[in-house]
């Protein structure tokens, strides 16, 4: 692992609105490692996650099921050898550390849902994408992963893309909160 | 004028402790909050709002709602605004449309002393000799009359339009009575609901009702107001309903935007739009002061305005009958009540600027400033129709209904029948609990079947019937026309009369006449039209109106701005990691596909000798990677790229084509084998998304028993190219762990190692410009202390960045063509210069038997290096090769730089086969008509064609 610091391809602080109801933080340095094998392999019987669901180890790690036969793992920086290491490699088995390759971001609040629907027509319902949930979809035009991830029993969905688009994902849902009361940052519009 | 504003009505909108300014025509008048923009005016005692569109006719007030087709207005920049129901701000600053000089004085009244040669058709039949008068003259008079307002260019004082979407169980189109009803007892039964009404309040007609009516009224909005369940959304427009209720949704009056475009999906869609009153065909029936008994009691009862002094009411329903009441409450005298069931009609209005005089049926003249008429209602099925029914006409109750729906579309309220308030919000209710019952079926099938969303909890509901009680229909006379024309579309000027000569000309059948006439075609959309145009055609035709049908109604329900469609607008941008290095030192940028990338930093030329003399980096990171795990890679390789792979060792990097179905050439690139299993793939910048897809498709459809893994890494790797003589020394200083003398490290190899402390990197040597280059892939994340370690440690090198343009310079000189520019739809491998590199013997390959076929082809064109014989003139690419002095096209130049090594210009082109030998003298036609000759060359490389300097 090299000593030098990751740099993300997102520059703004996280934002948030006076009220608290939204917040919007770039998440890219997380540790971020894809899985692909059949659900029959070590690693799929490790993993145990469905495809569309998620579940967070003990050791911290959140294990998501993102397509079938394809796993993400999210843990915080640094983490991306350990997190390699933890899986099973018998059979048929890609580890691929994708942390330098996704850009990620976590929108959280009561007002997240209002948000994410001016940028994602996913139905974001409780039942229909419960906390847990796992799904992609085309967030302001670009193909991005989403997992509900709630905390403190608020919610909260982490959102990653290719790593290109971060910036410009970054700026098209914090141009979303503004109707939530959060200030764009100057640099940041997309009209 | 003399002010209307009367005194306190009960269920009035207006605060009078409030004082709006705005102005009309630049003239300074005031409102109360709550007014429209209309009905300020009308209580200021303005009567004329707007011209018509073809006869510049005075009009005035005449539904006072969203569909007045005389109240388009144009507010500040903002064109077509409906006074009838946009609410009144402060400073808004009104104007007529459509008028020239001025509204009173309009000189396109002219057209009412032609109006004879302006009737059904008139397009058609005018502007069609001589011909070469249409763009000269014609075209430039229809636009002069175009209707409308003005939209300005150059300001944009809107700001931006809006989107969402949602996923209610429930949608209801229709805040009225029923509407209301049927959303609270689908929220009841558990189902989200969204409520859409068109108006800026709730209430439909119980808003200028009686007492009880208001009653009611509160009860409902109280009710609405404290369900959860149910997001209500007034002054919006359902606009349209399409598969699997997807339905748009215009919301105006947003505090963030001037309207949004909600695309909703919707369980179950509920149709409730209640009914839109039914105008009068009579001469002179567009004469101000002529209006709908709706219009007066939403004018006396929501605005306090007294509509005229002296009425006389032509009534045909009770509508009539309340609206007389109003009147007489509001201080209007009543000259007559005339009972259309009873026979009694009006024949013609005189008056120009108001009305004066009214004949009626029997002889007599009445004098009067208003008339009110109210014969019947017209059912707005257009959300039924977009929904695949084809209402019925009943002329028991004179208008169409409902006659045939899915079941996930359900109407209620008074498109469906009469009743009373009691009656129609029961059948709102169990409108309600239907469209739930419903919704929640369908939810329950989409949970059970989406892999993320819970488990739905219980059996699966059953299959709901519709049982609900029909409402009545109570009978109607079918009143339409008097034995006077007069107009049937009052936005478009067609008259009865028009129509009538229509269906003589022989466009007797509705969706003709619609067409040759634009009858129902304007702003009102055939709300106010329609019926009354299928009657007027029945009437020519002799039939009943049920045999005439009636038009189609398709999206939008009412017009919609650009702005809401475009909604906001999203253009995803792709940046490196190093993108902002680049803009801090003065990269001029270039939009490649969806990539910004730098084209230059200062002269192009420059930094290509550069790249020639020492060493230059470029930012290359677009270049599509992918990462190949598995053991059957080489059997992948095999079967997508025209040559071999089988025995590529690991450490060693390949270039390799691949062509389509069609042996033309879709990609190309270099793929490396990294370890046993592992192998790195590069394409092209632009065909990185293709290339995976295509990869993807081979894998899960017919090669799933091949065990190989493909992910993009293209944005995780960031790319740098490291060119020229000097490249191997600045890698020397900086890359740990990999040897890169000649022999260790050669041409088209690939090593891991470190490059500044970055663990992890991927070093290629291969090249793009000629020279001996190295390619670095590396972690993203820290790949912008690597440049600037480049940089940095390579100074006293000479080394500097290049951009894009430097680039394209280097590979030309070098001969490497560009997939998409150098190729086209029909280069297929062997012309493209391939030939030596597809292997024809090979088991499987896409594409094989076009290639072989492609080899016995003599007809192809032919990618060829070409010099002009001047060598200062650069023909600009896309430059046509013909024949001599002749316009035959024998090719095209593909590409075309002045080369800064060479001193002179170089191209490579698309020539005819014949042309393709070496030595071969063609013509070039340049851009502005002139013709140079230029020379084929033996080689595409202008430069090194051995590659002596990159192999050093």
């Amino acid at each position: 692992m090299s000593e030098i610091d990751f740099r993300g391809p997102v520059d703004s602080v996280a934002l948030s609105a006076p009220d608290g109801a939204i917040t919007l933080a770039d998440e890219s340095s997380c540790t971020k490692v894809l899985v692909r094998g059949a659900r029959k392999t070590a690693a799929g019987i490790h993993l145990k996650v469905t495809y569309g669901r998620s579940r967070r180890r003990k050791d911290g790690v959140l294990v998501c099921g993102s397509r079938p036969g394809e796993w993400t793992l999210l843990a915080e920086p640094g983490r991306s050898g350990d997190v390699a290491e933890s899986i099973p490699s018998e059979g048929f088995v890609s580890i691929v550390d994708i942390t330098h390759g996704r850009a990620m971001l976590r929108i959280s609040g009561r007002d997240a849902v209002g948000a994410l629907a001016k940028v994602c027509n996913v139905d974001l319902a409780d039942d229909m994408t419960p906390d847990g949930a796992v799904f992609s979809g085309s967030v302001a035009k670009v193909t991005c992963d989403l997992v509900r991830d709630d905390r403190d029993g608020e919610r909260s969905y982490l959102i990653s893309c290719e790593r290109s688009f971060g910036r410009y994902l970054f700026s098209a849902v914090a141009d979303a909160c503004v109707e939530f009361g959060v200030d764009m940052p100057p640099g940041l519009s997309i009209h | 004028m003399s002010p209307r504003r009367i005194p306190s009505r009960p269920g009035e909108l207006i605060d009078r402790s409030t004082t709006v300014s705005f102005t009309w025509n630049g003239r300074a008048f005031t409102g109360h909050q709550g007014d429209t923009i209309a009905s300020a005016l009308a209580a200021a005692g303005v009567e004329i709002f707007s011209r018509s569109m073809k006869y510049h006719r005075r009009r005035g007030i005449f539904s006072a709602n969203h569909w007045d087709p005389n109240l388009s207005v144009q507010v500040g920049d903002e064109p077509n605004v409906r006074a009838g129901s946009r609410r009144l701000l402060e400073g808004m600053q009104v104007s007529a449309q459509n008028v020239w000089p001025s509204l009173r004085f309009d000189l396109g009244t002219a057209n009412q002393l032609v109006g004879r040669f302006l009737s059904a058709g008139f397009y058609y039949k005018t502007f069609m000799r001589p011909q070469f008068l249409w763009h000269s003259l014609y075209q430039r008079i229809l636009r002069k009359f175009a209707p409308g307002g003005r939209i300005h260019w150059n300001t944009s004082t809107h700001g931006a339009y809006d989107k969402r979407y949602a996923h209610p169980d429930v949608l209801i189109a229709g805040g009225g009575p029923a509407g209301m009803a049927a959303a609270l007892s689908a929220a009841e039964a558990g189902a989200t609901v969204m409520l859409v009404e068109q108006e800026p309040e709730l209430g439909g007609h119980l808003r200028w009702g009686a007492n009880d009516d208001l009653e009611v009224l509160a009860d409902l909005r109280s009710a609405v107001e404290a369900s959860p369940g149910i997001e209500v959304l007034v002054d919006s427009t359902v606009s349209g309903r399409y598969d699997h209720n997807w339905i748009a949704i215009n919301q105006r009056s947003h505090p963030l935007a001037p309207e949004r475009l909600i695309k909703a999906r919707a369980g179950s869609l509920v149709v409730a739009p209640g009914l839109i009153e039914r105008p009068y065909v009579f001469a002179g029936n567009d004469t101000p002061g002529v209006m709908l008994a709706g219009a007066v009691r939403r004018l006396t009862n929501l605005w306090a305005v007294r509509p005229g002094d002296r009425a006389v009411v032509l009534t045909a329903s009770s509508e009539g009958d309340s609206a007389v009441a109003d009147l007489e409450s509001a201080g209007v005298e009543i000259v007559e009540v005339l009972d259309a069931r009873s026979g009694a009609d009006i024949v013609k209005v005189d008056g120009r600027g108001r009305v004066r005089k009214v004949h009626l049926g029997d002889g007599r003249t009445l004098a009067a400033d208003l008339v009110v008429t109210a014969t019947g209602w017209t059912a707005p099925t257009s959300l039924l129709n977009m929904a695949g029914d084809r209402p019925v006409y009943d002329p028991v109750a004179a208008r169409y209904f409902p006659h045939a729906l899915p079941d996930n579309v359900l109407a209620t309220g008074g498109i469906t029948g009469d009743g009373s308030i009691a009656e129609l919000l029961a059948h709102g209710r169990e409108t309600g609990e239907l469209a739930a019952a419903r919704a929640l079926r369908i939810r329950h099938d989409v949970l059970t079947t989406t892999a993320r969303s819970t488990s739905p909890k219980g059996p699966r509901p059953e299959t709901v019937p519709d049982d609900r009680i029909p409402l009545r229909r109570v009978p109607h006379p079918e009143c339409y026309r008097s034995s006077t024309h007069g107009l049937v579309d009052f936005s478009e000027d067609i008259s009865s009369k028009d129509l009538m000569q229509a269906a003589s000309e022989g466009f007797d059948s509705i969706e003709l006449m619609k067409r040759y006439t634009t009858v129902t075609m304007g702003p009102s959309q055939g709300k106010l039209e329609t019926v009354n145009a299928a009657s007027v055609l029945a009437e020519a035709r002799q039939v009943d109106m049920a045999d005439v049908g009636t038009t189609v109604w398709r999206p939008p329900f009412s017009p919609i701005s650009l702005g809401a469609l475009a909604g906001r607008i999203f253009e995803p941008v792709r940046r490196s990691a190093l993108q902002d290095w680049h803009e801090a030192n003065g990269a001029v940028n270039l939009l490649a596909g969806q990539w910004v990338r730098p084209d230059r930093y200062g002269d192009p030329m420059a930094e290509a000798l550069n790249v020639r003399n020492n060493v230059g980096l470029i930012d290359v990171t677009p270049l599509g990677k992918l990462d190949l795990r598995g053991p059957d890679v080489p059997k992948l390789l095999e079967l997508v790229y025209v040559n071999r792979w089988q025995k590529l060792k690991v450490g060693r990097v390949r270039y390799g084509a691949m062509v389509g179905e069609d042996g033309v050439v879709s990609d190309d690139g270099v793929t490396g084998r990294l370890a046993k299993d592992h192998y790195l793939m590069t394409t092209t910048s632009s065909g990185a998304g293709a290339v995976w897809e295509m990869l993807e498709d081979w894998l899960q459809t017919y090669r799933s028993d091949w065990e190989v893994h493909v992910t993009p890494v293209t944005g995780g790797l960031t790319s740098i190219n490291v060119a020229g003589p000097r490249s191997r020394d600045l890698l020397e200083r900086l890359v740990g762990g990999v040897d890169l003398s000649a022999d260790a490290f050669p041409y088209f190899s690939v090593r891991t190692g470190t490059v500044a402390g970055v663990a992890d990197c991927i070093i290629w040597r291969i090249g793009f410009t000629g020279e001996l280059s190295y390619e670095l892939h590396v972690p993203s994340g820290h790949a912008l202390h690597v440049w600037e370690s480049l940089l940095a440690t390579g100074s006293d090198l000479g080394a500097a960045p290049f951009g894009v343009e430097a680039q394209r310079i280097l590979r030309l000189e070098k001969g490497h063509y560009i997939v998409g520019q150098d190729t086209d739809g029909l280069s297929k491998a062997p012309t493209a210069g391939l030939a030596g590199l597809v292997k024809l013997d090979k088991e499987d390959t896409v594409g094989l038997p076009e290639l072989r076929a492609a080899f016995d082809r003599t007809d192809l064109p032919v990618l060829v290096g070409l010099q002009p014989d001047d060598p200062t003139v650069v023909p600009e690419e896309a430059c046509q090769i013909v024949a001599g002095d002749s316009n035959e096209i024998l090719g095209r130049v593909t590409s075309s730089r002045m080369s800064p090594t060479l001193g002179r210009s170089i191209c490579l082109a698309q020539v005819d086969p014949k042309l393709a030998a070496a030595g071969t003298s063609v013509t070039v036609k340049l851009v502005d008509g002139s013709r140079i000759t230029a020379t084929v060359q033996e080689h595409h490389a202008h430069l090194d064609p051995e590659g002596e300097r990159q192999r050093v």
